[in-house]
């Protein structure tokens, strides 16, 4: 794309770059349901935070579907998926003697996530 | 990656320590290597996925002791120089001649 | 100072930065007059106090806080607020029983048409670790103190969602308009660190 010009950056900036993506793309999970985040750990980009691996949640909200960081750093490759915000109760995550009813809420690609019993 | 920048859960990286009056940029550097950075981007060259990875792609003692801006930085001259925009020894060279006068 | 070249990172990068732009101006790869308009939009127009009239709107108008809980993108963007790194927004309610607060744990991610750059706590590994780890005491130190009975939700920007708090709107504030209760919305209290000022504690 053309070097950026000074009248062209207040449309720039109001564009935005939006990563939604326009795709009918099936979710995996619904509001509600418990899931697993995966135990994985990709070598090049991830939006996964190490806290939350192997841990269980709750779907609390499908955010609709998105370009997928991990392969998009990579390869480019967009690989629209879900996006869906997981409650994860604070004792979960750090412990029986962590936070009370405290709970801490990540979003979470679909490919990030498995169904849990 | 399992990176220096995956934050969430360490102990021990001290207290938050907000500064009141904080004003948006605290050195000249920091606004041009700011708007530099945007207006690289625009060029539609790398995304947004790929100029995170550039930035957290590095071992922590150089990521935990970098500033803001500096990690920024040092982001956007690895994705210039991965597509051959930019090299050190030119960087070099420019420094050198603009530190010329002031020595 | 050519001991620096030797040095990585600089501690003063301000002439590797004067290259860098001298190079990339020379190579036609980067406009300077942009650069201005770039730095003249986040360090004098584009702050809190757009994301403070969004508050106050929802606080006086009971059709839009709806409509800014159901689409807060749309809603925020009848306000003329939109764009990069606000593309797709999501408003959390605070409630009596309900805390909500907002980090990027992973970077910095911040909804830059409401609130602006982030303050460079926001961005440093002190918050970004202990704020899903350990939010009250975080929030103590912020001097916001709330009992058990109600429940803090801490929400990690990872991916392309950005999150705005509403606040709860201060007692005392009956009949005052949009620009008055604009004036109680402080930063922190949007990303959930703080609490809106009470009447008594505006500046006068």
């Amino acid at each position: 794309m053309p070097t950026l010009t000074a009248d062209r950056v207040e449309a720039v900036l109001r564009r935005g770059g939006s990563a939604r993506v326009d795709d009918h793309v099936a979710p995996r999970f619904r509001e509600g349901q418990r899931v697993l985040a995966r135990n994985i750990h990709p070598r090049g980009h991830t939006r996964i935070p190490r806290y939350v691996r192997g841990h269980h949640g709750v779907i609390h909200r499908d955010h609709g579907v998105f370009v997928f960081p991990d392969s998009h750093a990579g390869s480019g490759d967009p690989r629209p998926q879900h996006v869906y915000s997981v409650r994860f109760e604070a004792a979960e995550l750090w412990g029986p003697d962590a936070g009370g009813r405290d709970a801490v809420y990540v979003d979470l690609w679909d490919d990030y996530l498995e169904a849990a019993p | 990656m399992n990176g220096p920048h995956d934050l969430g859960g360490l102990h021990g990286l001290g207290p938050v320590q907000p500064e009141s009056n904080e004003p948006v940029f605290h050195a000249a550097w920091e606004r041009r290597a700011f708007a530099i950075t945007l207006a690289m981007g625009a060029h539609g060259q790398w995304n947004l996925d790929q100029s995170r990875h550039a930035r957290e792609n590095t071992d922590p003692l150089t990521y935990l002791s970098q500033s803001y801006y500096e990690i920024w930085l040092r982001g956007l001259e690895t994705l210039m120089r991965e597509r051959g925009m930019v090299n050190e020894a030119e960087i070099q060279t420019r420094m050198a001649e603009l530190s010329g006068g002031e020595s | 100072m050519s001991d620096h070249h030797h040095q990585h990172p600089p501690s003063d990068p301000t002439l590797r930065v004067k290259a860098l732009e001298s190079l990339l101006v020379e190579k036609g790869l980067v406009d300077p007059a942009a650069l201005d308009v770039l730095i003249d939009t986040y360090e004098n127009k584009v702050g809190p106090r757009n994301g403070a009239r969004v508050v106050a709107r929802a606080w006086a108008d009971p059709d839009y806080r709806q409509r800014l809980l159901i689409d807060a993108t749309a809603a925020i963007a009848e306000l003329d607020y939109s764009g990069r790194q606000g593309e797709d927004m999501v408003v959390l309610e605070n409630t009596p029983t309900v805390h909500n607060m907002v980090v990027c744990t992973l970077c910095s991610c911040y909804p830059w048409p409401v609130l602006g750059l982030p303050p460079v706590w926001y961005k440093s590994a002190p918050y970004r670790s202990r704020a899903v780890l350990e939010p009250r005491a975080v929030l103590t130190e912020f001097g916001v103190h709330l009992p058990v009975t109600v429940e803090v939700r801490v929400w990690d920007s990872t991916a392309e969602l950005r999150y705005l708090v509403l606040p709860m709107r201060p007692a005392g504030t009956e009949g005052w308009s949009e620009e008055q209760l604009a004036a109680l919305v402080t930063r922190d209290a949007m990303i959930g660190t703080g609490l809106p000022l009470n009447p008594a504690e505006v500046p006068s």
